[in-house]
């Protein structure tokens, strides 16, 4: 600064550093009950499961501050487009945790920027749930480095339960109705797929489900007519899917094509509620595998999520959504826990998780657990359930299926009743 | 095994037809004004986004929709030409030998502005539009929608229409010398700006017809702009850039490498064969299969 | 210009630039960890810029495929690295691949002109891509792989290295682009029958010049995916990065090495700015980037450099 000395600076400097030493237990206290929580979403808004996150953060931290917030203390989310991106996501995590003074993070439902996201949660040392993302790898690296990862929990089913949970529903849905004893299965090549199929082709023999053929498709394919011949020809009586990068395209041409196999399985595009409108009626009789839906009532607070989101945002809650509300709220509860938002702090209180949300009974796996810091899966706690399109709707039908509905096919699928 | 054969046939004709709609469009637009529309893949989701709103939104029935999303392909086509293209052609801090580049810069831009408009309102799903005839006939003993039929036919109709249009009318001569000289047509009296236009509009129709078509097959989503550009150059390429008969002939050549691999050998490795095959042409002969110059 | 004038401008640009960089030198000092990632990310993104530059800028030719090069190099260091190889002999590994595959691609390429070369630059980066998802397994395909080692946990420690490296790299570009060998490029892409009349080897100064572009993106590929901690394809091959790359060349202005520099560092922190804008950043940066083009030819370095030689 110009016609300054330097002893004035000296002397200006020791001021200003005087006072904000003297500040700062104030500050702690006026900190503690004033200053909002900050919890960052980093998303890919431009993705229907991406939006559904970040939206349902809104709805998640709205109900939380109108009972009170967290210890007095009013919740606030910090949104972040990721642009799909894994660079971006990066940046963005960084902004959060530097910038804007995030105690945690939650997000994305791809896997590739959920495991690019894990290791910048390791070295900030704050918290990082994934709301979406269901590759066994990102559960394998808590696992195998524990005290490095720790602070990455994955609050998703991860594709090894998937697997189950679908083999679960043919066997106690399907089974009991149709002749079910030969499948394909039919899985875009993408790594979360991957202990996907590994686990189908377990778990169907064991239903009494022969795997006919394991087909893996590129996710940018867009033409599936080569591959619904080669199926037809093999005759089986189901398709077991791993989809989710693709969707639209897929179901659009199973029915324009009116290809007489049923498909059932994971087809994370058909869970969200605008798929019918997307596909112009083409969804009907797909079966998918989802957390929650409208009508499947896991718990009290499925259907309330449910109302407030489509009041709010004129649409269904993708699988995503569910699965966001509840994360911010396991977040919001393990603060009130540890009772300090410090990163370490909520590591071990995130640890203690059981939390009753929309989807389940929500506990985290723990270091004896292959699947350190996953979602525990099993009756009681998160199961996942079936859905089926039916006339514009998504009807649950399993665990437990809506009140007089029934498992209804289009005319163009064959399927052997059972004698 | 006839089945087989069957089958690859009619899926690989409806998607070359497919390819070939969309590339002629791509290289008249070089072949007359010189001009690369790298925004080509996001003219045409924008005309498919139209069509699946319209029918959508506004329950109107598929061919009004269709209707909807070809003039939406104009639409884009003159805001491409009038916001993006002229300007830059027109521009005099740039010079000459670099106006190819900066309008090849430019309409990438405009592409990806598109592409991220499409998404921002409707998300990065693909959009399909209703078949515009539904249901499924036998041919051969093989099961086709006929929808996809009816692609082939009208893609073939449009091209039997711009071959005429070019060839018997007026309009189109002028449009054909443009494309081989068109200093001699300026001194001659033409008014270069009105072939513009012209070529323009046809582009936009030929765009958006195969945008509409695209959504009632296979489906669009904003995501494959560029993947749809890159398709067409690759086939304009393959067939000599600024010959219409070569693009369709590279269409189907690439269209059915394309069925005859993703049948044959997997669907992973469907693009694979076209691409080498690019390679090859570039290097033994890059003029294309039918180009001039 | 005379001789006189063009010296004066030199060392003018000499200063400002010295002041820049001392500048940018002590930011950590007041700038905060999130503004520092930003920046080295950016500039790495500057050092792919550049090397675009002079490859387009004074070849003319039109790369669209620059992360071809930047991908060999950034996934030949990563897979070197998972099999435990040390980190620096990774980086110059990185240099050295993306050389190799410059020249398989320049060495047929370069017999091309106009379109047809960016076509095949083109390909070459969807072929990558295709490899790497195909080879899934090794590659880590679209998940990407994770990286052994990263350059350093310090934020201020990875800003310097990005610094050090981009200057280093931009001081040796633009001291080519002076010198004789640049000027051959520049004739021979404003004329190349002229040029090749006077006798010059055009073939073998347009190879040189690629190869000099794919040794700069390739090492800077390398040392990006260092700093992130991930290689993969949506960072460092995707064609959307090598449109960026392009952007901000062109952003920036052609031929002067150090725009290129300028429009990367602008379009990424034009990207961090608009962030809050969430979605609609890309739009509205590519909206920007689109209205320098129609309107300041020169790009930004081009509309600042004007007005000392206006007459």
């Amino acid at each position: 600064m110009p016609g300054c000395s330097k002893t004035d600076l000296h002397a200006r400097a020791a001021l200003v550093v005087a006072a904000g030493l003297a500040c700062l237990p104030i500050g702690a206290v006026l900190g503690q009950s004033k200053e909002p929580i900050k919890i960052g979403i980093i998303s890919e808004e431009s993705a229907i499961a991406g939006a559904g996150i970040s939206r349902a953060a809104q709805v998640a931290a709205d109900e939380i501050n109108a009972a009170g917030g967290v210890d007095g203390r009013k919740l606030e989310i910090v949104q972040y487009d990721d642009h799909s991106s894994a660079a971006d996501a990066v940046r963005a995590f960084q902004r959060a945790v530097s910038q804007d003074g995030v105690v945690a993070v939650i997000g994305t439902y791809i896997t590739e920027i959920a495991l690019a996201l894990e290791p910048w949660a390791a070295r900030s040392h704050v918290p990082f749930i994934t709301t979406g993302a269901a590759s066994n790898e990102i559960t394998r690296h808590i696992h195998e480095t524990y005290d490095k990862n720790r602070f990455t929990f994955q609050e998703y089913l991860n594709s090894t339960f998937i697997a189950d949970s679908i083999c679960t529903s043919i066997k106690q849905l399907l089974q009991p109705k149709y002749v079910i004893k030969s499948a394909v299965v039919l899985s875009e090549d993408a790594a979360w797929t991957t202990p996907l199929d590994a686990e189908y082709l377990v778990c169907l023999p064991k239903i009494g489900v022969q795997v006919l053929d394991h087909i893996r498709f590129s996710p940018d394919t867009s033409d599936f007519t080569p591959l619904y011949n080669k199926i037809e020809g093999q005759k089986p009586d189901v398709i077991v899917t791993g989809i989710s990068h693709t969707g639209v395209q897929p179901t659009v041409q199973w029915a324009q094509q009116q290809l007489p196999i049923p498909m059932i399985g994971n087809s994370s595009q058909a869970t969200s509620g605008t798929f019918w409108r997307d596909t112009n009626g083409a969804a009907a009789g797909i079966v998918a595998f989802s957390l929650a839906v409208d009508g499947a009532d896991l718990t009290p607070k499925t259907q309330a999520f449910i109302n407030a989101y489509a009041k709010r945002f004129g649409e269904a809650p993708p699988y995503t959504g569910f699965t966001t509300v509840d994360a911010v709220n396991v977040v919001a509860q393990a603060i009130k826990r540890a009772g300090s938002t410090d990163g370490e702090k909520l590591v071990t209180a995130l640890e203690q998780t059981d939390y009753v949300g929309t989807i389940g009974r929500v506990q985290f796996l723990g270091r004896d657990s292959e699947f350190t810091h996953g979602m525990k899966f099993g009756d009681g706690y998160v199961t996942g359930i079936a859905l089926q399109w039916q006339d514009g709707k998504q009807v649950p039908l399993w665990p437990k299926a809506a009140p007089q509905s029934k498992i209804v096919f289009p005319s163009f699928t064959h399927l052997s009743p059972k004698p | 095994m006839s089945m087989l054969a069957f089958q690859i046939l009619i899926d690989g004709f409806a998607i070359s037809a497919l390819y070939g709609l969309g590339a002629v469009g791509f290289t008249l637009m070089f072949g007359v004004s010189g001009v690369l529309n790298l925004a080509h893949g996001a003219t045409m989701v924008v005309a498919a986004v139209t069509a699946w709103v319209v029918a959508g939104h506004y329950a109107a029935n598929p061919w009004l929709a269709a209707v909807a999303g070809v003039v939406a392909g104009v639409v884009t086509a003159f805001a491409t030409y009038y916001l993006v293209v002229r300007p830059i052609q027109r521009s005099r801090s740039v010079p000459t030998v670099e106006k190819e580049i900066f309008v090849l810069t430019g309409t990438l831009l405009w592409g990806i502005m598109l592409q991220e408009a499409v998404a921002y309102f409707y998300t990065d799903n693909p959009k399909t539009v209703p078949p515009l005839i539904a249901g499924v006939m036998q041919i051969g003993g093989v099961r086709t929608p006929v929808n996809e039929l009816l692609i082939a036919v009208i893609c073939w109709a449009v091209i039997g229409l711009l071959w005429l249009l070019v060839n018997r009318t007026k309009a189109g001569k002028v449009l054909l010398a443009a494309s081989i000289n068109p200093r001699a047509l300026a001194i001659l009296g033409f008014e270069l700006s009105r072939v513009y236009i012209l070529v323009w509009l046809i582009y936009g129709v030929l765009a958006g017809i195969a945008g509409v078509l695209l959504a009632t097959f296979l489906g669009a989503s904003s995501g494959q702009a560029s993947q749809l550009t890159a398709s067409a150059f690759s086939i304009v390429v393959l067939g000599g850039l600024g010959s219409v008969a070569g693009s369709l002939l590279a269409a189907y050549v690439i269209g059915y490498l394309e069925t005859l691999t993703a049948y044959l050998i997997s669907p992973t490795y469907r693009s694979m064969p076209a691409l080498v095959l690019l390679v090859l042409v570039l290097y033994v002969r890059p003029n294309g299969l039918l180009g001039r110059r | 210009m005379t001789d006189g004038i063009r010296g004066l401008l030199r060392s003018r640009q000499v200063w400002i630039g010295l002041l820049v960089l001392a500048a940018l030198l002590t930011l950590p000092l007041w700038v905060s960890a999130y503004i520092l990632g930003v920046l080295t990310i950016a500039y790495y993104f500057g050092v792919f810029a550049m090397s675009w530059d002079l490859l387009f800028g004074f070849a003319n030719e039109v790369n669209f495929g620059p992360t071809f090069l930047i991908g060999s190099g950034a996934y030949a260091a990563g897979l070197l690295n998972a099999q435990g190889v040390p980190l620096w002999v990774c980086l110059i590994a990185g240099g050295a691949a993306a050389l190799l595959g410059g020249v398989v691609l320049a060495v047929p390429a370069l017999r091309l002109s106009g379109p047809y070369f960016g076509l095949a630059t083109l390909v070459a980066v969807l072929l990558l891509q295709q490899f790497i998802i195909i080879f899934a397994g090794r590659t880590g395909g679209e998940i990407g792989l994770t990286m052994n080692d990263v350059l350093s946990i310090d934020a201020i420690t990875n800003y310097w290295y990005a610094l050090t490296f981009m200057t280093v790299c931009g001081v040796i570009l633009y001291v080519l682009s002076r010198s004789p060998v640049g000027l051959i490029l520049q004739a021979s892409g404003q004329d190349r029958i002229g040029a090749s009349a006077l006798g010059f080897n055009i073939v073998k100064h347009k190879l040189a010049a690629f190869c000099i572009s794919a040794v700069f993106s390739g090492l800077a590929g390398a040392m990006l995916v260092f700093y992130l901690g991930t290689a993969s394809v949506g960072t460092v091959v995707e064609v959307s990065v090598g449109v960026q790359v392009i952007i901000a060349a062109v952003l920036g202005g052609r031929r002067t090495i150090v725009g290129a520099a300028i429009g990367a560092i602008f379009l990424i922190l034009a990207g961090e700015v608009l962030r809050p804008l969430g979605q609609l950043s890309t739009f509205v940066v590519s909206g920007i980037a689109l209205l320098v083009i129609l309107f300041f030819a020169d790009g930004l370095l081009g509309a600042l450099l004007r007005r000392p030689e206006e007459p």
